[in-house]
């Protein structure tokens, strides 16, 4: 609790501190005081000035981060609004054209959970989704990481944590609202959140053991002050060799091996900070191992070695089954089919005009005529393929339709809904209202049956289990009361299936499972997916049946769920893949900040809500009233975070057309 | 037989005729009403023949659950629908059979109610049996290609069959009562047609299929009363015919049977069509185990062609009109209290054989609505309602006549039901003309003008009945 | 002219409205309030979002539909009905006293001291170009009508009719309808008053404001 308390302080160092103390000289960029788009969120231009031998070297950043002020009202306590990150975001690219590194700062308790264009989450997601990516060393430097606030601004090539500062997945106040939401009092209790915040391991120390940060600066005792100079030389230090060190790593390996050798031991070694074609690739490379390698300690994989064995001869397989199909013979076959259309294009031609003079001939002769009636059958009966029934998929007879009781529609005053009868409800509408088309929840099995293609679907990956990485208390009895209830390891199902014949991978967040929470478990099981739809060469669909966010008693191994998810959709959209994302019930916060709300394609199911918090959070922390259809998928249509808005019964419809419209042809790739 | 209380879910002359028969049957019954509907007859006889525990009011007749939380409270034991609201919803007919506290349900099975209920399904069964249907297509059509072939020889076929201006319908598949039905009569501009009906129907009904049919123009609307058991007895009530309908397809008046040679000379065997029609009925009702009343609709050609429509699987206005000239063991015939023996699980006791016909029957539809302005509902208070009896009159209604009565909006706008006999049709339509001549219906609205009924067009509709 | 003093000493005499509570449908009354007395809420919040106090379930096929109260105010009454008894459709339930507030009380004493023009039929309503212009600059009470004068404009089955004002000249005071919705024959549309006593009704109004207190 003394961490979060120092970190607090309004006498703790601020960024514009660190810009006058670390940096030689900057100039802020779109802001004076309170005259910025947010003045929680500065930008500057900065450079440091680096002596060797005789020549004095320039060297250009770019610092970004979040502004506390020293507690001054307007700059939000560092609470950062969706356009204060998209102003980050458009700045990150300008450092990238200008081929300089990214210092970044991160000083916020969180983002500002409005749904306000750009949108929290979905704005989030674009950073996450463009720091991923972005082909300039970045270095963070973490005084106060909040959630998804610091994920923002916090994807870099190494981290950097203040030794009195805290990383975590949530305020240690809101887990302990969380976590005391059962006790009486409203307002939780000190020690409640002294426990959390212990439980939660948000401290340097904890997180460089856990390696989501790579180095800690020490601070003295009662935490960095404006008037510590010493610790700016410290903290300058720490950056300089921080970018030094991700330029060296990534250059061409003779020239690293000569540099890093003398570097190591001098210092004063200038190192120039601009980065050629290749290396760009390899710092991203670099990067994507990284976020890959993170974690991997904080689930389970039940699965026994000769399991493991054979996934991993399986993945090999396909690997060099699909760079043949795809790649090599793809590629040939692709001109080949080219050229045949184009033959079979004058054909057809040609061959219509010679059979249509047939026909008319023919339709002269008697008898023939009496055929041509049979053929579309005018007056008898005609054959209809069973296939082409909507009944045939509706199979699945979901529990909640085998009570003999009504529910009522929530439009019910609006509408005039009568109340529904739920075996009619469940059993025939789908769990549509049939007055106001009001979508009620499923239980995910339903999806399974009515979306997919009969015995098509093959789950993999089951055995990988959610755990509790940090024994917080009361998780592994919650988890195994989970697991029980659904049957499931975690709250991520990953699947192979078809839809109308076509094959997808499928990444599916199961609502029943602790409110479809991600945890680490949950994060591997999704980058394996993506990372299979890849080698397969197959559409990837994230089906969202529910999710309530990161799960907050993981800490941080849940929060880095964020960047190593959205790092391993972008390489499978680079690489050519569909991505689509489907919301269908509840979905809120951390996944939706991060690898669903930067797919270019996200549909929401009618009556599903999303947002980056819920409205008790958003009330609590902004003090702001919203109205009640303030997550309504429509609302967050209009807003431009989502693309469309699907009807439950159509979803199947919707999903192949999507497919055929989206991908087409050379649908999994390009 | 076994001793029931049936719930009777609905309002109006219907409810007094089911309430009737119950009572003849020797069966316990309970009403239910609306506050607009409170000075409905069917609550004062429901008082009357059974007392206050007879009688609920309820917030909608539209509300199943409404139903079902006074059958349970009543200790009611089966449900009888009546026509419109709950007739013909097979969701209502399967919750009856299925929910915890099990009630009979007066009507078929519910999966005969769904099967029927299903327009294409119809078509299909019936030209599974070789019953005709109306020339097109007989399922929907998603196809462009498809369709326009379809379209195309439709067209052709008309021509073949001598019609000089062929016309064709194309309807939304999922649609129903008139909604997204267009009509072409120029093949070149079935395209366009066929894009916005399609349009019309993803929009209306998320389902773009479409059906493409003849379209028959100058019809007799004829049916087919049919009634069977479920233990595999199936009679006829010979034919009706509907054919006077005011705008929006609304009936009128009713004759049974649906032609008469004997009196009117058509321009076919229309003998021979009566029997066709009964037969094709008759055959199809048996084949899909058919197991309460019902109507086969058909429409007839200028030229004597019938084809299936729809059925009905329900009680309906009109049964009357058939039962006023069947007679079994020389005893008028009752057939809504058959209907509800049969739903109790009785089986019939009479056969085709022992049903008699005789004479002619019309049925006439009294409302408060002005012909001469596209049948406008006319809206207020009715002061003066009464008609002298006679041996040849069945009257229905739900109009009390000793008080006033103020007409509610909300509902069917149907007040009264006059059925006459006579022994030919000449004597059936001078008695009609007796009877609508000595009734007297008189009232007022709040801007103090008189109330126009249609007594004078059902008048002037009686000469030409069966006329075709 | 009207006593709008008496009116407001009547109004002093019972300041509140009775509403009875009925059972919207059928099915078991469960009820959640039971004592005589009981202080009751409204619906609450900006949007209304928070419903009011419940006073009692209606179960009906399983589903256990809630009865809130629609206004602040006090339980009086309970009608003649057990707890858990099965009630049908419409059965009065419990009476609940509404004391008024401030603009109900002004809305009461407007309606009869005013002449309300009513609406002759069933139709959306708007003021004529003039009226309206004037009335967007200077206000509602700038606007003085005659008989005869041509104020309003019905908008019917997308045809429209001018129709003009019947009553004592007076200038029009309060208006009572929205332009976007549709008014139902009879509902009131304006109020007129008549110059002279256009003072009168002002100090009566301010008296509620200044003078009136709200019970809950
Ligand atoms: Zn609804």
């Amino acid at each position: 609790m003394d961490k979060v308390r120092i970190v607090r302080h309004p006498q703790r160092v601020c960024l514009k501190d660190i810009l006058e103390n670390v940096y030689d000289n900057y100039t802020e960029i779109g802001g004076q005081g309170e005259y910025s788009i947010d003045p929680s969120m500065i930008i500057a231009r900065a450079y440091i000035t680096r002596n060797v031998g005789k020549k004095t070297y320039k060297q250009p950043v770019m610092v970004i981060g979040q502004e506390k002020g020293h507690g001054e009202e307007f700059r939000n306590g560092g609470s950062v609004k969706p356009w204060g990150n998209a102003k980050a975001l458009e700045y990150m690219k300008v450092a990238e054209t200008e081929n300089i590194p990214i210092h970044s700062y991160i000083f916020t308790p969180g983002s500002y959970p409005v749904e306000d264009y750009p949108g929290a989450a979905q704005q989030i997601a674009r950073n996450i989704y463009a720091m991923a990516g972005i082909k300039v060393p970045v270095v963070a430097v973490i005084s106060e990481g909040g959630s998804g606030g610091a994920e923002a601004i916090g994807l870099a090539d190494t981290r950097i944590m203040l030794s009195h500062g805290y990383y975590s997945v949530i305020s240690p106040e809101g887990a302990a609202a969380i976590e005391g939401r059962s006790s009486a009092s409203r307002k939780a209790s000190g020690k409640l959140v002294e426990n959390c915040a212990r439980q939660l391991k948000i401290t340097a120390r904890d997180n460089l053991e856990m390696g989501y940060v790579d180095r800690i600066v020490q601070e003295p005792p009662l935490g960095a002050r404006p008037d510590h100079f010493e610790f700016y030389r410290k903290l300058r230090q720490e950056v300089i060799l921080a970018t030094d060190e991700i330029i060296l790593s990534i250059r061409g390996v003779k020239l690293f091996r000569a540099i890093a050798l003398r570097k190591l031991n001098n210092p004063k070694i200038y190192v120039r900070w601009s980065l050629s074609t290749k290396s760009k690739e390899r710092l991203v490379w670099r990067r994507y191992q990284k976020y890959r390698g993170l974690s991997r300690w904080a689930f389970e994989d039940s699965s026994t070695g000769f399991q493991r064995f054979k996934n991993f001869a399986l993945e090999t397989g396909w690997s060099i089954y699909s760079f043949l199909r795809y790649e090599f013979f793809g590629r040939h076959q692709r001109a080949i089919t080219h050229l045949a259309e184009d033959v079979q294009g004058e054909v057809h031609a040609l061959m219509d005009r010679v059979t249509h003079r047939f026909s008319s001939l023919f339709k002269k002769l008697p008898g023939v005529k009496k055929d041509r009636e049979d053929v579309c059958q005018l007056t008898t009966l005609s054959t209809w393929e069973a296939g082409m029934s909507w009944n045939e998929h509706c199979r699945y007879v979901s529990p909640q339709a085998n009570q003999d009781k009504t529910l009522t529609c929530p439009n019910s005053r609006k509408s005039n809904c009568l109340d529904l009868w739920a075996p009619d409800l469940f059993g025939d509408f789908a769990g549509v209202c049939s007055h106001c088309g009001h979508h009620f929840p499923m239980e995910y099995e339903w999806y399974l049956f009515n979306i997919f293609d009969s015995r098509s679907i093959r789950e993999f990956n089951a055995p990988i289990e959610a755990s509790n990485p940090l024994e917080f208390d009361g998780l592994t009895h919650k988890l195994d009361k989970a697991k029980k209830q659904t049957g499931h390891k975690s709250a991520c199902m990953t699947f192979e299936a078809k839809i109308k014949g076509i094959q997808v991978v499928v990444a599916m967040l199961l609502a029943r499972f602790r409110g479809g929470s991600v945890g680490a478990a949950e994060g591997e099981k999704f980058i394996r997916a993506a990372e299979q739809a890849r080698r397969k060469h197959m559409p990837f669909l994230a089906y969202v049946h529910g999710t309530a966010g990161i799960r907050i008693q993981e800490g941080t191994n849940g929060l880095l769920q964020m960047p190593r998810c959205t790092l391993s959709v972008r390489r499978y959209l680079e690489s050519g893949g569909l991505y689509l994302v489907v919301y269908d019930t509840n979905s809120y916060a951390g996944p939706l900040a991060s690898f669903l709300g930067c797919s270019p394609y996200q549909f929401a199911i009618r009556s599903a809500n999303i947002g980056f918090a819920g409205p008790g959070v958003i009330r609590e922390t902004t003090g702001l009233d919203i109205p009640p259809n303030y997550h309504k998928s429509f609302q967050a249509l209009s807003r431009g975070h989502i693309q469309g808005i699907w009807d439950r019964r159509e979803i199947r419809n919707n999903l192949h057309h999507a497919l055929m419209t989206m991908g087409g042809e050379f649908l999994y790739y390009r | 037989m076994k001793k029931h209380k049936v719930l009777i879910a609905n309002r109006g002359e219907i409810a007094i005729r089911i309430l009737r028969a119950c009572q003849d049957l020797g069966q316990d019954f309970v009403c239910v009403y609306t506050r607009e509907d409170a000075q409905s007859e069917h609550c004062t006889e429901a008082l009357k023949h059974g007392g206050e525990d007879s009688l609920y009011r309820i917030s909608s007749y539209q509300d199943p659950n409404e139903i079902f939380a006074v059958a349970d409270h009543s200790q009611a034991t089966a449900v009888h629908p009546g026509y419109g609201f709950f007739a013909e919803d097979f969701r209502f007919a399967r919750r009856v059979v299925q929910r915890s506290r099990k009630l009979e349900f007066i009507g078929p099975s519910w999966k005969i109610i769904q099967d029927l209920g299903d327009k294409i399904n119809t078509k299909r069964l019936a030209r599974q049996l070789n019953v005709p249907t109306i020339p097109g297509s007989d399922r929907p059509i998603f196809d462009d290609l498809e369709a326009e072939e379809v379209a195309r020889s439709l067209f052709n076929f008309q021509i073949e069959q001598g019609i000089e201006q062929p016309v064709i319908l194309v309807k939304a598949s999922a649609g129903g009562g008139g909604m997204g039905i267009e009509e072409v009569n120029d093949p070149d501009r079935f395209r366009n047609v066929l894009r916005k009906v399609k349009n019309y129907a993803r929009r209306q009904f998320r389902d773009e299929g479409v059906l493409i049919e003849q379209r028959i123009f100058d019809f007799n609307h004829l049916e087919v009363q049919i009634l069977a058991d479920s233990h595999g007895n199936v009679v006829h009530f010979g034919t009706r015919n509907c054919t006077v309908q005011s705008t929006g397809r609304q009936k009128r008046i009713e004759v049974a049977p649906g032609f008469d040679p004997s009196a009117v000379s058509y321009a076919f065997d229309a003998g021979k069509v009566l029997n066709d029609v009964i037969e094709y009925s008759v055959h199809m009702a048996q084949n899909v185990g058919y197991n309460s009343i019902g109507t086969w609709e058909w429409i007839v050609s200028p030229t004597g062609k019938p084809f299936l429509m729809e059925v009905n699987t329900r009680i309906q206005v009109e049964n009357g009109v058939s039962a006023i000239i069947a007679r079994i063991e020389d005893m008028e015939v009752d057939l809504i209290r058959e209907q509800i023996r049969i739903g109790l699980g009785e089986k019939m006791d009479f056969d085709q054989g022992s049903i008699k016909f005789e004479g002619v029957g019309i049925e006439y539809r009294i409302l408060a609505e002005d012909p001469g302005n596209a049948f406008t509902p006319w809206v207020g208070r009715i002061e003066k309602f009464s008609w002298p009896e006679h041996p040849w009159l069945r009257m229905h209604t739900h109009i009390p006549r000793d008080r006033v009565y103020d007409i509610p909006t909300e509902f069917d706008p149907n007040l009264a039901l006059g059925i006459v006999w006579g022994k030919n049709l000449k004597e059936a339509q001078k008695r009609g003309l007796t009877f609508l001549n000595q009734l007297t219906l008189q009232g007022r609205n709040n801007m103090g003008e008189n109330l126009k009924s249609n007594i004078s067009y059902l008048k002037e509709k009686t000469d030409s009945l069966l006329v075709f | 002219m009207i006593d709008t003093i008496s009116i407001l000493n009547e109004i002093k005499q019972a300041p509140y409205k009775e509403i009875t509570i009925s059972a919207p449908h059928s099915g078991r009354i469960e009820f959640a309030v039971d004592q005589i007395g009981t202080r009751v809420k409204g619906a609450s919040g900006t949007w209304f979002e928070r419903p009011g106090t419940l006073l009692a379930r209606l179960v009906r096929e399983g589903n256990p539909k809630p009865v809130y109260a629609p206004e602040n105010g006090e339980v009086v009454k309970f009608h003649d009905v057990n707890d858990r008894e099965f009630v049908q459709a419409g059965t009065p339930l419990m009476t609940i006293r509404h004391f008024l507030t401030k603009q109900e009380v002004m809305d009461i004493i407007l309606k009869k001291a005013l002449h309300l023009f009513n609406a002759p039929e069933k139709g959306r309503y708007y003021f004529v170009a003039e009226i309206d212009a004037k009335i967007k600059s200077q206000g509602l009470r700038s606007v003085s009508v005659k008989e005869g004068d041509e104020v309003l404009i019905l908008s019917r089955m997308k045809r429209e009719t001018t129709i003009p004002y019947h009553g004592p000249q007076g200038i029009i005071y309060t208006s009572y309808f929205n332009s976007n919705e549709s008014v139902e024959m009879g509902a009131p549309l304006f109020g007129v008053c008549p110059e002279d006593q256009v003072k009168d009704i002002k100090a009566v109004i301010d008296k509620i404001q200044s003078g009136w207190e709200e019970q809950e």
